[in-house]
């Protein structure tokens, strides 16, 4: 009982933020529930993301009835690779990934071989439901296949890793890039068992990371160390995830982002409830960060100011960049 | 913001408030008893009058019975004789019962019979009273006596009050000579009551005889005391002992001079109380006394609602107190539960399967339930025909255990009615989406945590004596509303997040 009393008061002077905390004071204040939709359907995430002139993975197509799967042939006629998604699913079920073609069928990324027919059954699933929240009808969204640069190779199992960057009110407080392990089965999810890793605000140079609740070093299946790895276009994935907060309203938000070879920073998805665990990521906690940003905002909108995605970068940057790295 | 959270304070302090003083108000003011085995003291007074009647005559008996207006509530009342007529007539503050016969002989019998309780009674009616006498007629030597005993107790007293009990006093004090002039040899009780009148009358102070009944089991005859009416209430005095103020356990049968029985065509009248004394369960008690007077307290409380509908209500308004464990155990505990009121609702299911079988059989179904489901898994099938087949399945289960548990000789399989049957095939569906969307290890614990939590809400709804406190005093829910409203805002850490961010203490 006393020791759990001295934990929670060190937890506390070091501002982690609990799940109570972060839905009484920051989803529930900052997240309208009507907005909630952008963020749920992958469709509309991306329209408005085209609209903001953000940069997201290009939409070849969308079915939305089960005759519209007709329209497949058409929408992929002039693309090789390609991925097929629900466009409500939640924990990359139901994505398929078509790597390459192959005498008239479909190569996945993993090299196995389907035939059209089984692509249409697979898609008629995800107008069904069958990965949707909830089981309602869906929408699958076919769009371009992102490739992963190479400088994640050394650091990842299988997958695309991405970055995740915790947005508040427009100004990023904390950065995680998720690496995916063979345990996690090529997913980029913690909680399936990919790895969190610190990314320093200012420099985009990786710190440690965390991996089911603990911290960690070393990648577990490359046993490469994860930190002190420089990634590039840090700037560009920064501006990406501020100008999130204009997009979708919600003050809140995870932003999920990938970096591909040709395309550069890209858009995955929007979390309206980002997980916690990017605080061992980080080896920091949210709470002090998040009271500085809304101190900030508290402090401009007193001037009416209102500042621009690049200034917002700055700031953050600033103040919440060049963490001193362990010994 | 802080005009929200300064408006949920003011919330919750009036839900707080307007519950404890309801509350209170039941507990202190209306003396609801505060658990359910709460006795309360029941009077059984039983007045036998016994007599030999003559003849050729024919027979009437009246005799007092207590006014019922005093702070006693009578509960039943019975006059109880053969081939008798009965009448109950009010007479000057007093009640009077008549028993007549047009013929009779032998000896008589006849019973009055009155079940009281102290609890419960309503307010008092404003006393009133005379407070000024003619003096009694008196001449010669005893004229001279009662004057002499008089200017001493003038002098000793400051009131009517003081003046009452000191005249008791010399009147008891048979030594004096002029006390014993005026008692003329006869110290009884009775002639002593005629001298104190007699002493108050010249100075104008009215008196009136009270005859009571004490509540104890031995056998008595009514006692004599005298009252006064000092303006604004009676004061009662013991004739004897000059003492002041009836004693809580005296029940005033009747006033004024007149003797307890008035008998005619009969002779050698006699009469004997018998009091015992039983106990009552509070509550109950009060249902009767809400019955037989016209306090309603109870009135629009759950008691006034019909039976059936009450036994329904004392399960219902458990509900929120198992919402209430969910939300410790979840916002506070941090344990993962299906949903809120799926725990809850299995909880209630308990009620019928009791918990020990209804945690065998929750498990065993959904496990059965949960396997087939990944069986089904194989086949490719969509969302809804799976769950489908899945419910059904369910059902055909639980049928199947009803019937082997009935030939096995199991009377608890037939538990399963309808209402666990729902709840379950509920959960199960519930338990597959998860396992869907977050994978069998979380499903899993879920489905622990939920057990955990059900069993836990079962134990605590199950409490007797809580459930008799929240069902009488049903204010309660407001404060349990007003603490739901502040774990609302509530920003402290989950237990298990204790555990979950232990990584950052390892430094």
């Amino acid at each position: 009982m006393f020791g759990l009393i001295k934990t929670w008061k060190a937890l506390e002077a070091k501002g982690i933020m609990g799940i109570n905390r972060r839905n009484a004071d920051y989803v529930l204040k900052y997240n309208k529930r009507s907005l909630y939709p952008i963020v749920d359907d992958k469709i509309i995430t991306k329209q408005r993301a085209i609209e903001a002139g953000i940069h997201v993975p290009e939409m070849y197509g969308i079915i939305e009835t089960e005759k519209d799967i007709d329209k497949l042939k058409d929408i992929v006629k002039d693309h090789t690779d390609f991925v097929i998604k629900p466009a409500q699913g939640a924990g990359g079920d139901g994505i398929l990934v078509i790597a390459d073609r192959f005498e008239g069928r479909y190569k996945t990324v993993s090299g196995k071989i389907l035939s059209h027919e089984e692509i249409e059954h697979q898609i008629s699933n995800i107008l069904t439901g069958l990965y949707s929240l909830g089981g309602h009808r869906d929408r699958a969204l076919i769009e371009y296949r992102v490739t992963p640069d190479p400088i994640f190779k050394s650091i990842s199992y299988e997958g695309v890793p991405d970055i995740r960057i915790i947005v508040l009110l427009g100004y990023p407080v904390m950065a995680m890039l998720r690496l995916p392990t063979r345990q996690s089965g090529g997913k980029a999810n913690l909680h399936q068992g990919a790895i969190g890793v610190g990314v320093d605000l200012a420099t985009g140079i990786t710190l440690r990371g965390t991996w089911l609740n603990n911290k960690i070093t070393k990648h577990p299946d490359t046993t490469n160390a994860v930190d002190g790895v420089q990634l590039p276009n840090w700037d560009g994935f920064m501006k990406l995830a501020a100008g999130c907060y204009e997009l979708c309203g919600l003050g809140y938000i995870g932003v999920d982002m990938v970096l591909d070879v040709d395309k550069g920073p890209l858009i995955l998805e929007l979390n309206a409830r980002p997980g916690l665990n990017i605080q061992i990521a980080n080896d920091c906690g949210l709470t002090h960060r998040a009271q500085a940003v809304e101190t900030r905002v508290a402090e401009l909108k007193a001037k009416g100011i209102q500042e621009t995605a690049e200034e917002r970068v700055r700031f953050s940057q600033e103040l919440f960049g060049h963490v001193q790295p362990h010994e | 913001m802080r005009s929200l959270t300064l408006h949920l304070k003011v919330l919750i302090f009036l839900l707080v408030a307007l519950g404890v003083s309801i509350t209170a108000y039941q507990i202190f003011v209306l003396g609801i008893p505060v658990t359910e085995d709460e006795t309360d003291d029941l009077w059984n007074i039983d007045a036998k009058v016994e007599f030999i009647a003559s003849a050729r005559e024919p027979v009437k008996l009246q005799m007092f019975v207590p006014p019922l207006n005093q702070e006693f509530v009578s509960l039943n009342e019975s006059f109880i004789s053969n081939n008798y007529g009965v009448s109950v007539n009010r007479v000057d503050g007093n009640r009077r019962v008549t028993w007549s016969a047009r013929r009779a002989s032998g000896k008589q019998t006849l019973y009055y019979r009155l079940v009281l309780t102290k609890r419960y009674s309503g307010e008092q009616a404003k006393a009133n009273g005379p407070i000024f006498r003619d003096s009694l007629p008196v001449e010669g030597a005893e004229k001279i006596a009662a004057e002499a005993l008089l200017s001493p107790i003038r002098q000793h007293s400051a009131d009517v009050e003081t003046f009452i009990s000191e005249a008791i006093k010399r009147v008891n004090n048979v030594e004096d000579d002029n006390v014993k002039l005026l008692l003329g040899g006869d110290a009884s009780t009775a002639n002593k009551a005629g001298v104190i009148e007699l002493l108050l009358s010249i100075a104008h102070v009215p008196m009136e005889r009270v005859h009571t009944i004490r509540l104890s089991d031995d056998p008595q005859s009514p006692e004599l005391w005298l009252r006064s009416f000092n303006g604004d209430r009676w004061l009662y005095f013991n004739p004897e002992t000059g003492e002041q103020g009836l004693p809580k356990d005296r029940l005033v049968w009747w006033t004024g001079n007149d003797p307890l029985m008035n008998l005619e065509g009969g002779r050698s009248p006699q009469i004997t109380f018998t009091l015992n004394n039983s106990e009552m369960n509070a509550i109950r008690l009060a249902k009767l006394t809400d019955e037989n007077t016209d306090a309603d307290f109870l009135e629009y409380s759950l008691y006034g609602l019909p039976l059936q509908t009450q036994q329904t209500y004392q399960i219902m308004i458990m509900i929120p107190i198992g919402v209430l464990v969910i939300l410790i155990l979840r916002n506070l505990g941090g344990l993962q539960t299906l949903g809120t009121f799926t725990p809850v609702l299995i909880a209630l299911a308990f009620r019928e399967t009791q918990i020990g079988f209804g945690i065998i059989l929750f498990t065993l179904i959904t496990a059965l339930g949960l396997s087939l489901r990944s069986y089904l898994e194989h086949l490719k099938l969509q969302m809804l025909p799976r769950l489908s087949v899945v419910l059904t399945f369910v059902v055909v289960l639980i049928a199947v255990i009803s019937l082997l548990s009935h030939k096995l000789g199991l009377e608890r399989g037939l538990s399963v009615s309808l209402f666990p049957m729902v709840i379950l095939t509920m959960t199960i569906e519930r338990l597959s989406i998860t396992w869907e969307e977050r994978g069998g290890g979380h499903a899993f614990k879920v489905a622990v945590g939920t057990l955990i939590a059900a069993s836990l809400a079962f134990m605590l709804m199950n409490i007797q004596a809580l459930t008799y406190f929240i069902f009488t005093f049903p204010a309660v829910l407001l404060i349990m509303v007003g603490f739901m409203l502040a774990m609302g805002r509530y920003r402290g850490y989950r237990l298990t997040e204790l555990f979950r961010f232990k990584a950052f203490l390892k430094d």
